[in-house]
């Protein structure tokens, strides 16, 4: 092998392994997102467990961060993204995708319907996120794998 | 001819009377059940503690399969129906039924129906759930029989492992004077039944109080159930509003939400009262700690 192949190889190489390497893949960005949907239900939980006050501004950038979630995430399970980086997905995602696009406009539904509410205490908060949050409980249970 | 001796033969009859004598059903007696007045509404309560929908089935009508080490566990019908579910039984052979595993006929019922838990529970109780199940829409449905590997499925060996393993004593040796974590003993070691899924069994089957609630295989076979104790690595350090909270809304303090088996069962508690779920909480701060292992 000549020099300029065996650099063109390690080049070919290090492109195929690039997203694993920077964290593209699109398994990698949907763990991520989940993960800053999660972030932002804590404060909304501390709130209803009385655990800190109420605040309404936190509060609407929580929805906020959940409705750019909800517009991204049906586009972070394209085919041959099934399995891998320890992707928690189920194959319903990809065998009943009407299904699972169903569940992801749920969510958004929900999620809009929080930020139209603009909650201003504590009552109208559980009333704006417990649909929201009754969306994550039925996705997961349809469509993640456990890992009891 | 000379005639065998007899004394091998006599030995194995005694050896048979033991084993029946050791394994014969011990029901309650009628002078046994309380004086009481049903309360079908308290009868509701006892059953979304104990869950029994999760397993006989929305309606009752039972059907559901329980695969385990032992074989195929088949769930029967407990709708108020009088030929195929419970709907003929007196109040005595469903007390006997839930709080001593023992059917209308005398036989066993083998513990997959978790009365090593329930023996644990009040009798008014018992007799309250009989009340409230007698509410709901009677379900005509036969169910298949268990099919169980030898040597399990000699059902009047049950009464062996009854012996070793059910008793209405307490697991955990609480304060009886504090009232919240003694409702709290009730409602986990015994309708409730936690125990059954999150304690490690042992080589027999029964439940390894030793390591009572520290968590262990799934008993459906697949995946593991978590330590539930103040030891464990990730739930212990869950505040008892952080339980109430998980058990009411079904989302961890990380906002994860619950999976497996536990999402009926979180479900079926989310209809108590906060009190009662605080009670579950005062008593899995309060019991002992069980070091993690790999959950």
């Amino acid at each position: 092998m000549t020099r300029v192949t065996k650099l063109s190889v390690v080049s070919l190489l290090l492109i195929a392994a690039w997203p694993a390497l920077a964290g593209d893949s699109p398994q990698e960005q949907r763990h991520e997102l989940m993960e800053h949907v999660g972030d932002a239900a804590k404060p909304i939980g501390e709130m209803l467990k009385q655990e800190r006050a109420f605040d309404a501004g936190v509060a609407m950038a929580s929805f906020q961060t959940w409705a750019e979630a909800a517009a991204a995430f049906g586009d972070l399970f394209p085919a041959g993204s099934e399995t891998g980086y320890d992707t928690e997905a189920k194959a319903t995602i990809w065998s009943d995708r009407a299904g699972f696009d169903a569940a992801l406009a749920g969510f958004a539904e929900a999620v809009d319907a929080a930020i139209a509410a603009q909650p201003q205490d504590l009552e109208s908060l559980n009333a704006a996120a417990g649909p929201v949050f009754k969306q994550c409980k039925g996705c997961h249970e349809d469509y993640r794998v456990e890992d009891e | 001819m000379r005639r065998a001796p007899a004394w091998p033969l006599l030995a194995l009859l005694v050896l048979a009377a033991v084993f029946v004598w050791l394994t014969r059903p011990q029901p309650l007696r009628p002078s046994d059940l309380p004086v009481h007045k049903p309360d079908p509404a308290n009868g509701e309560l006892v059953f979304h503690a104990g869950g029994c929908a999760s397993c006989h089935g929305e309606r009752l009508e039972g059907g559901l399969e329980l695969e385990t080490p032992y074989g195929t566990f088949r769930m029967p019908n407990i709708s108020p129906e009088a030929a195929t579910g419970i709907g003929g039984w007196s109040t005595l052979e469903f007390v006997n039924a839930v709080v001593r595993g023992v059917a209308p006929d005398g036989r066993h019922y083998y513990p997959a129906f978790p009365y090593p838990s329930y023996a644990r529970m009040a009798l008014r109780d018992a007799i309250d759930l009989k009340a409230y199940i007698d509410t709901l829409e009677p379900v005509v449905a036969s169910n298949g029989r268990h099919d169980l590997a030898f040597p399990w499925n000699i059902r009047r060996g049950v009464g062996l492992w009854k012996r070793r393993y059910v008793s209405p004593d307490p697991v955990f040796g609480t304060d009886a004077t504090d009232a919240v974590v003694e409702r709290g003993r009730y409602l986990v070691e015994g309708v409730g039944h936690c125990g059954e899924c999150h304690t490690p069994r042992d080589g027999f089957g029964g439940l390894d109080t030793s390591r009572w609630l520290g968590g262990g295989p799934s008993p459906e076979g697949e995946g593991r159930v978590p330590n539930i104790t103040p030891g464990a690595a990730e739930l212990g350090s869950w505040s008892k509003r952080d339980i109430v909270y998980y058990l009411q809304s079904g989302f961890t303090p990380d906002f994860d939400t619950v999976g497996g088996s536990m999402v009926e069962v979180q479900e079926n508690l989310s209809r108590l009262p906060a009190d009662e779920l605080a009670a579950i909480a005062a008593y899995l701060k309060a019991i002992s700690p069980v070091a993690a292992r790999g959950d």
